[in-house]
């Protein structure tokens, strides 16, 4: 994405709640007691926002893409397969 | 044993790997000057596929003209050590 | 998965368009999934929502007024900036801290274009525009055009440099000391410093 063109001015500044959504807290909670648990990877993390299709990839926020990435990882290691861990 | 030092010409590694890398795709191919040693971290591309390899990361820097054609500043990036290949001559 | 774009819409990372309570309710349904297989506990969950962000940027104003006030601290600071904050009381572990000064003739500006990597543990969450795909992109390829936007205006004569964090350093922007702030004590000094400031698009 460096370096691309296209992606017009940033946006305007304050126009964000300062602690974030509260879907995104949890979100985030939901992605470090994952890796806390051992069982999703940061480097593994990263490359699964990076697998999202790209025109979902552009049409998510942020945390959208935590969650996405999430979705892909809990399916990909079957972490809901089954009953009980 | 970090190969590159402080003052080495080095240049990214082009192409563009089938995985995970965080190799951006605008340093790729061009050529830069090692200015910092970062130490030795977990190599991310190896991370994905389950194998711990860690290696030394350099801070490199590139001019602005070389990667866009105009523009008089530089840009930092940190490149482990296997995205990096010697440059040769002079600018 | 694909949401509709909510043009004029501005949220957090500005770019995209979202369903809050669609996404809040599929989060929720995730997290009892997970909790349902045995995989994480709901007091897991409870503890971190509970920490909530233990970085604030006023660390990093401590940081920087503390190099202002004691010249020796800042050449400790650009040398090893874990230890530095640590000095401190700060906790900086796990990856590396690196200070980068601004002066009279350079200015830094901080980007992560990959992934918007920022250090949150010392600095708490990163600006909304800085995850922005404007930002991503044109903070390495026009910095001066982004500053601009900031309102920042700089002399030709100084240098950019912009440090994009492609790996484990997350960088901290000194800024150059304002004029007239001389003789001000340490808490007032960090009193001027802005999270802006700490990224580069502010002076101070």
């Amino acid at each position: 994405m460096g370096g691309q063109t296209g992606f017009g001015a940033l946006p305007a500044p304050g126009a964000e709640p300062p602690a974030g959504a509260d879907w995104e807290a949890h979100v985030r909670a939901l992605t470090y007691a994952l890796m806390d648990r051992g069982l999703i990877g940061g480097d593994e993390f990263r490359d699964a926002i990076e697998r999202i299709p790209p025109a979902e990839y552009l049409s998510l926020s942020y945390f959208e893409r935590w969650f996405a990435a999430l979705e892909i990882l809990v399916r990909e290691k079957g972490l809901l397969d089954g009953a009980g861990g | 044993m970090a190969r590159f030092t402080v003052g080495s010409a080095v240049r990214a590694r082009p192409g563009d790997p089938d995985g995970h890398t965080r190799v951006p795709r605008y340093v790729r191919g061009h050529r830069g000057e090692v200015v910092g040693l970062h130490g030795d971290w977990k190599l991310p591309d190896a991370a994905v596929r389950g194998t711990l390899v860690t290696e030394p990361v350099y801070a490199v820097r590139f001019r602005a003209a070389d990667l866009w054609g105009h523009g008089g500043h530089d840009v930092i990036v940190e490149l482990w050590e296997s995205y990096l290949e010697e440059a040769a001559g002079e600018r | 998965m694909s949401g509709d774009h909510h043009h004029g819409h501005d949220h957090g990372g500005g770019d995209g368009g979202h369903h809050d309570a669609n996404i809040a309710a599929r989060v929720r349904e995730l997290e009892a999934q997970l909790v349902g297989a045995g995989q994480i506990t709901e007091a897991e969950l409870e503890a971190i929502l509970l920490e909530g962000w233990s970085g604030s940027p006023a660390h990093g104003a401590a940081i920087v007024a503390r190099a202002w006030a004691d010249p020796g601290f800042r050449d400790r600071l650009l040398a090893d900036g874990n230890a530095a904050a640590g000095e401190l009381g700060l906790e900086a572990e796990g990856y590396l801290l690196k200070a980068v000064a601004n002066t009279a003739d350079v200015h830094n500006l901080i980007v992560c274009t990959l992934c918007s990597c920022y250090p949150t543990n010392l600095l708490g969450p990163s600006p909304g525009w800085y995850k922005s795909f404007a930002y991503r992109a044109r903070a390495v390829r026009e910095p001066r055009a982004v500053l601009a936007e900031f309102g920042v205006e700089l002399p030709d004569s100084t240098q950019i440099t912009v440090w994009d964090s492609t790996a484990e350093a997350r960088y901290l922007v000194v800024p150059a000391r304002p004029d007239g702030s001389d003789g001000l004590p340490e808490a007032s000094l960090a009193a001027l410093v802005t999270r802006n400031g700490l990224i580069g698009t502010a002076l101070c």
